[in-house]
């Protein structure tokens, strides 16, 4: 299976009469653009705003990032979710780099949006602060879920993945600057060189704890928490076989952005035929009782024996009691005789004194940490803010609080804000960018 | 100028060995023995007092030495308090992490210390102040002291303090995000590290697991039908109105309510107002949760003797470790007085 | 005083250090499943009850799950 990714390199984006790209510029016509967007009739308003590396911009509540893309073959980019199933994984793609299409609430936000700083002190706490940022700035008829802590945002979320083909298609007939290949031979039918070399599987939990359907991330559009871990191609993740959801605590979230790009993916490639044999991935998921999380790392460590897996990586998409499914499957593939290393983010408290897995094991011996989601933040106000300031605040996002004893509310009159890491949009980076760790104080 | 006030034994102080251990607490203005190095290795801070105490005084006379000392100290401005270093020193270790902790109580200033990692003073005090790592013996004075003012340099010019292991301080089992000097990407520190693993080669771990340490199981109830057992939650099961205002997601209170006039828990009278799952069902029959329904059956039955008459609920669910200790010691404190044998924890 | 907890999540349970440990059949609904009917959510609860009332009396020597039958 082999996959190659064309990159345009955005420089700026911008307004103007006619949707195009040329030396690094895109132009967007915002009239056309709302009008693609408002065919959905869910949606009631939309606004496109960009926010730049530098400028003094905050955005929140931020539910989803897409990167644009187009497929060669004219093939929708999430199977199952804006088009027809097909396999994923295979063919041409040209991709918009350094932008991603950001959805944004223009009033509410629910327990699993984050926030979003373009400039200062805020800036390296999340990816988006360093790309240049299409927000979608939208309102919806979905009223049933208007005062909810926990919002399905699907009008939102599939506007956001909608609007990644409609930008995408700018680029179809043009030259890439640099082009990418992810090919990844059978299992079976490696060379000898690579097969000398200790095999390697890449553990998936992507985030399906959700019992009401809506909520979870989707696999070829169907609901993750309906599942058993199976093995996948590497090409699949990328090539937009599976979307982020609406659930877990922004931080610990995988965008859909992170799965088209994860870094995890890459850098196995990376060494693939070098220092190790990247034999796949297996996707696995998050549950909520033992029973579930035990038949899920019974699945994974069948899967990872039965390849003939010397080593694993196993990464979740979440915090809290999900650890107990991280540290059941770390457990698991050791058991089986398959070393193993974590990645994934710590809770240990706004002070740092708690413990920072809920469930711990000596197996774990090779962990990487990504960031502590219950880190204390405090920012200043910006010039401007795109969605509602007052979303972290008032509707439950996972990092903010309307008033608190000791340190009032998070949103202060003055615009400036005290928050937890929790509610950064996918702050933690657990796909694989963090350049954050934990350390011993 | 900043005011540093440093404590040492009798035998630093040059008053004798273990013939002086005794010695009474005293205060001197400047800087004795250890406190010249000191004194230098400080930037804009310099030794105003030193207490000097006797090994064994504050060993066996613990308490009344501390409050002599504290006394001293009460009418003293200073902005940091630093105690040794002790070295290998058992009871000299040990007086330095209980007069810094005390210090740090009572004043509110930063306390540092430093010893020998076998010294019994680094596992007692070690996670209440930063106690640096220290040589066995009195030769490497110099390296410990300097490190000691390193960082008391750092803290009273205002500045950002490194993780333990860059100052040089035993961790306090505290832990907190930093970003790499060299950035390096978490997915390429996971790969190096899975290939160092399965090469056999030595790899670094950024989150240690320990063995744990057993928690003492307590002696069993002997006859069941003459206990009293209570019930207790951090399901979040309260009264409709939540009278407590607990929290429901890092709650920091608990509540208890009186339940020896019902059956059962109804609902309309009782809910969870837990946030980290579905409320549904319990909301809908808070025994589901609070099995108040089934052990009233065991007290007819004669299963148990007698149910306690209230039950004790809080929330777990972001809250910390910290304040669920304490609210679990507050609410062991209530069933202690009230003689209650046995307890069942739900947890949701 | 001897506590028995009643959980779901084992793992975590273990992994903080309780010494008595029943499970329980889900997080948010520990002893009744409301897809079931009333008398099969009772007779479950006080099975499972029953079971932790016993383990108080137990003289474990280490960290024990208890079995239970529904």
């Amino acid at each position: 299976m082999q996959l190659k990714i064309g990159n345009f390199y955005v420089k700026d984006i911008v307004f103007g009469e006619k949707l195009s790209f040329a030396d690094g510029v895109l132009t967007i016509n915002k009239e056309e653009a709302i009008a693609f967007i408002l065919e959905d009739e869910h949606i009631t308003e939309c606004d496109i705003v960009i926010a730049r590396p530098g400028e003094k911009k905050r955005i929140v509540p931020v539910k989803e990032a897409v990167e644009a893309r187009v497929r060669l073959d004219g093939e929708s980019l999430f199977p199952g979710v804006t088009g027809d199933l097909r396999m994923c994984g295979s063919g041409t793609i040209h991709a918009l780099k350094n932008m991603s299409i950001l959805g944004v609430g223009k009033h509410w936000g629910s327990f699993g949006d984050g926030l979003v700083d373009m400039w200062g002190e805020g800036q390296k706490y999340t990816l988006f602060g360093s790309l240049i940022n299409l927000c979608l700035v939208i309102d919806t008829d979905e009223e049933f879920e208007q005062r909810e802590q926990q919002k399905k945002n699907r009008a939102i979320r599939w506007a956001v993945h909608r609007f990644a083909e409609y930008v995408g298609k700018v680029v179809a007939e043009l030259e890439p600057e640099d082009s990418e290949t992810y090919e990844l031979p059978p299992v079976t039918k490696r060379s000898e060189e690579v097969n000398k070399l200790p095999s390697v599987v890449l553990v998936m939990q992507p985030q399906s704890q959700m019992e009401e359907m809506g909520y979870n991330d989707l696999l070829y559009g169907w609901d993750l928490n309906h599942f058993v871990p199976t093995f996948m191609h590497p090409n699949e993740v990328l090539d937009g076989g599976i979307i982020s959801g609406s659930f877990m605590p922004s931080s610990s979230k995988w965008s859909t952005y992170d799965f088209q790009n994860f870094p995890t993916i890459k850098s196995l490639y990376r060494e693939h035929g070098k220092s190790l044999n990247f034999l796949g991935i297996i996707m696995s998921n998050l549950n909520v009782s033992l029973e579930q999380k035990q038949r899920s790392a019974i699945f994974v460590a069948q899967i990872a024996k039965s390849l003939g897996a010397d080593g694993a990586i196993v990464t979740e998409e979440g915090y809290g009691n999900p650890d107990a499914d991280y540290i059941l499957c770390l457990v698991a593939l050791e058991d089986v005789g398959v070393k193993t290393v974590g990645i994934s983010n710590e809770c240990t408290g706004r002070d740092g004194a708690s413990q920072p897995l809920v469930t711990l094991d000596v197996k774990a011996n090779a962990l990487v940490s990504t960031g502590n989601v219950s880190e204390m933040i405090e920012l200043e106000p910006a010039d401007e803010v795109i969605g509602e300031l007052q979303a972290l605040a008032r509707d439950g996002l996972s990092g903010g609080w309307p008033d608190d004893d000791e340190l009032g509310p998070s949103v202060r009159e003055d615009g400036s804000i005290i928050m937890e890491n929790n509610a950064m949009f996918c702050g933690d980076m657990i796909a694989g960018w963090s350049t954050k760790t934990m350390k011993e104080f | 100028m900043k005011k540093v006030i440093h404590y040492i034994n009798q035998f630093f102080a040059g008053i004798g060995g273990e013939d002086k251990a005794d010695h009474q607490p005293e205060i001197r203005e400047g800087s004795v023995g250890p406190g010249m190095a000191l004194n230098e290795a400080l930037k804009d801070a310099k030794v105003t007092h030193t207490v000097v105490c006797g090994d064994n005084t504050m060993g066996t006379d613990t308490e009344k030495a501390t409050a002599t000392i504290l006394e001293f100290l009460k009418d003293k401005e200073f902005d940091i308090f630093i105690a040794g270093p002790a070295f290998q020193a058992g009871r000299y270790g040990v007086a330095c992490g209980t007069i810094c902790k005390a210090v740090k109580e009572e004043f509110g200033v930063p306390v540092l210390t430093s010893m020998h990692e076998e010294n019994p003073g680094v596992e007692m005090f070690k996670s209440e102040m930063p106690i640096f790592i220290g040589g066995p013996s009195a030769t490497s004075m110099r390296k410990n002291v300097a490190d000691i003012a390193a960082y008391a340099n750092k803290l009273l010019a205002g500045e950002d303090t490194g993780p333990a292991d860059e100052e040089g301080y035993f961790p306090r089992g505290i832990r907190h995000q930093v970003w790499l000097k060299e950035p390096v990407t978490a997915a390429d520190r996971g790969v190096d590290m899975l290939i160092k693993k399965l090469k056999g080669e030595p790899f670094e771990t950024e989150l240690p697991i320990s063995a744990r340490d057993m928690i003492p199981i307590a002696p069993p109830i002997k006859d069941l039908s003459k206990a009293k057992i209570a019930l207790v939650t951090s399901g979040g099961i309260v009264p409709v109105d939540n009278p407590d205002r607990i929290q429901s997601a890092s709650a920091t209170r608990w509540g208890r309510y009186r339940i020896d006039h019902m059956d059962r828990l109804k609902s309309g009278e009782f809910k969870t107002i837990h946030a980290g799952f579905d409320p549904a069902a319990a909301d809908a029959d808070p025994n589901v949760i609070l099995p108040l329904d089934v052990m009233q059956e065991f007290v007819k039955e004669g299963k148990i003797g007698s149910l306690h008459p209230y039950f004790y609920s809080t929330v777990g669910t972001g809250t910390t470790q910290r304040e669920a200790a304490r609210m679990g010691r507050e609410i062991y404190e209530h069933l202690k007085e009230d003689q209650v044998d046995g307890v069942l924890l739900v947890s949701t | 005083m001897p506590v028995v907890q009643l959980a779901n999540l084992i793992p975590v349970a273990v992994t903080v250090g309780a010494n008595k440990i029943v499970p329980t059949i889900s997080i948010p609904y520990p002893l009744g499943d409301p897809a079931t009917p009333k008398e099969a959510q009772h007779r479950l609860r006080k099975h499972r009850v029953e079971v932790a009332l016993d383990a108080l009396t137990d003289d474990a020597k280490e960290q024990t799950v208890y079995k239970v039958k529904i």
